[in-house]
């Protein structure tokens, strides 16, 4: 299910009930949902439930470590001259299917050279213009769409649009590689919850998968995406068992303000009242009195919204 | 012979049938109307950004052919259309030399800049009601398919199709038009579908760049 986290309307909220600077998200769906907030003057500690989202995190928003060198541009992002030897290739499972030859033989070569770059900060950099990379090509695949941009010029246009992301970044950000029963309730301003009602697999949790599945030097999506489900199953929450809520009360402990925020079709107001509400209000009695729910149209034709639910 | 039964009906089909002409006629010249304000409303902004020629009423035709060959239906089309010519209306709250500038804005400058978008959806949807998501399809309307746009980097489908296509539009009518700060990046037609086919999967929904190649890649283009 798509999730739309609107940071500037989260905080027009929350402006409304206390003055906060300070935000605390013990998961997050996607690293560049946080980019307006990690531009601001927030403190943000962020827990990536996986492993390859923190470095993301790391590369994409905290921008102490700059970009990547001219140096090791020269050396890295080199051009293959001639078709490397396919039964070689760990990923020759996806070809043609996924990815054509080129870009299978860009992808082992990519890997081979990340664990040639000798500051991890760099080498974190050049995985996560990977998996840009490896968005771009599978979303035109799937359009049928053949690129015009040569690999290489594509890795070079990817550094360059990461470059220009975090120039004049100064984050106040701490990222974290925990599992939910390991993290513990930060103190901040407000903790948010991005909630995805469904476990339908989006073209970004696909992306993930073939992103790990990469990282890890093999071709198997299945061990990827059990791997995954593995690492998430503590975050699943089955609404109406309300021992489910546990995981909410415990880490918004030392918020001033919880926010859950989703995106779904719009339901009759009793069905969020009843189902989610009401026992999240339950859940959440000893640590906040009130309540408020947001909404925004998005597409009146398939009946989207955005929503947002405050306590406070 | 006719019934009361028969008699009440034709009686009932003509005042429907009135009462529907009647409407139309007071319905169709406020729509007429609303649609004249639009386009005044968003010919100041064009004017107010530097722009060579209307490119608002281009965005809104581009992205109406562009909306129609994808197949949203009469509702997301009004929309569609409404937010295509108003996307910078945001522009209208911020300062005149910012947007008047004859240099590439950069640093704290294109922040402010960029706060058009969120700037243009709080007041629409404080100031108008009933507009529904015509809001929210101006404050998405620099969101990028591959997630590195503004305000909320939102990601692939996580944008609504119509803000994709107020997206793309606007970006191929600015491609050959001449800014204050710029002279006309594209002249010929070949050059913009190939910079478009460039940027499919980085700023573009493919899907959509597709649909766009498949009715003629249809753009307006000025000789430099």
């Amino acid at each position: 299910m798509t999730l739309r986290l609107q940071s500037a309307w989260l905080f027009e909220a929350v402006s409304e009930i206390a003055s906060v600077d300070s935000v605390f998200f013990p998961v997050i769906h996607r690293f560049s949902a946080l980019n307006w907030l990690s531009r601001r003057e927030f403190s943000l500690s962020v827990n990536a439930v996986i492993a390859s989202q923190a470095m993301l995190l790391r590369a994409w928003l905290d921008g102490k470590n700059g970009s990547f060198s001219d140096k090791n541009r020269q050396k890295f992002n080199q051009q293959i001259k001639n078709p490397l030897d396919m039964s070689m290739n760990p990923f020759r499972a996806w070809k043609d299917r996924w990815f054509d030859s080129q870009q299978l033989d860009y992808l082992f070569y990519w890997r081979e050279a990340a664990f040639e770059i000798e500051e991890e900060s760099q080498r974190e950099i050049f995985w996560s213009v990977v998996y840009q990379i490896m968005s771009y090509w599978l979303s035109n695949r799937a359009c049928e769409i053949s690129p015009d941009c040569h690999p290489d010029e594509i890795m070079g246009l990817m550094l360059s649009r990461h470059q220009s992301f975090i120039s004049g970044r100064d984050a106040k950000i701490e990222i974290t590689n925990q599992s939910l029963d390991e993290l513990e309730a930060k103190k901040a301003g407000l903790v948010v919850f991005p909630l995805s009602l469904a476990d339908d697999e989006t073209p970004e949790v696909t992306l993930q998968i073939f992103f790990d599945a990469w990282q890890n030097g093999h071709d198997d999506l299945e061990l990827s995406r059990r791997e995954r489900r593995v690492q998430l199953r503590k975050f699943q929450i089955n609404i109406e068992r309300s021992n489910d809520y546990y995981l909410f009360t415990k880490l918004a402990t030392n918020a001033q303000i919880a926010a859950l925020v989703w995106s779904g079709i719009d339901l009759p107001p009793t069905f969020y009242e009843q189902q989610l509400i009401r026992p999240l209000q339950k859940a959440f009695e000893e640590r906040y009195s009130n309540s408020r729910l947001l909404m925004k149209a998005v597409d009146r034709s398939s009946d989207a919204y955005d929503y947002l639910l405050l306590f406070y | 012979m006719i019934t009361v039964f028969n008699a009440v009906l034709i009686i009932l089909i003509t005042w429907l049938t009135y009462m529907y002409f009647d409407l139309r006629e007071k319905v169709t010249p406020a729509q007429d109307r609303y649609l004249q304000l639009i386009d005044g409303v968003a010919s100041i902004i064009d004017c107010l950004e530097g722009y060579d020629k209307p490119h608002s009423q281009e965005i809104a035709r581009l992205a109406d052919q562009i909306g129609t060959a994808s197949g949203l239906n009469a509702e997301q089309l009004q929309s569609l259309r409404a937010a295509a010519m108003l996307h910078d209306i945001g522009e209208l709250l911020l300062p005149r030399n910012l947007l008047k500038s004859e240099k590439k804005i950069a640093g704290d400058d294109l922040e402010l800049l960029r706060t058009h978008t969120l700037l243009g959806e709080l007041h629409l949807r404080t100031q108008i009601a009933g507009l529904d998501e015509v809001p929210s399809l101006i404050r998405w309307h620099h969101e990028r398919w591959d997630g590195l746009g503004y305000p909320d980097n939102l990601k692939g489908e996580e944008i609504p199709v119509a803000a994709r296509i107020i997206s793309m539009a606007d970006s191929i009518s600015a491609m050959n038009a001449k800014r204050a700060y710029r002279s006309r990046q594209f002249a010929k037609s070949e050059d913009i579908v190939a910079e478009v086919k460039r940027l499919s999967g980085l700023q573009f929904d493919p899907q959509l760049v597709k649909i766009w190649l498949e009715i003629g890649s249809p753009v307006e283009t000025k000789q430099k």
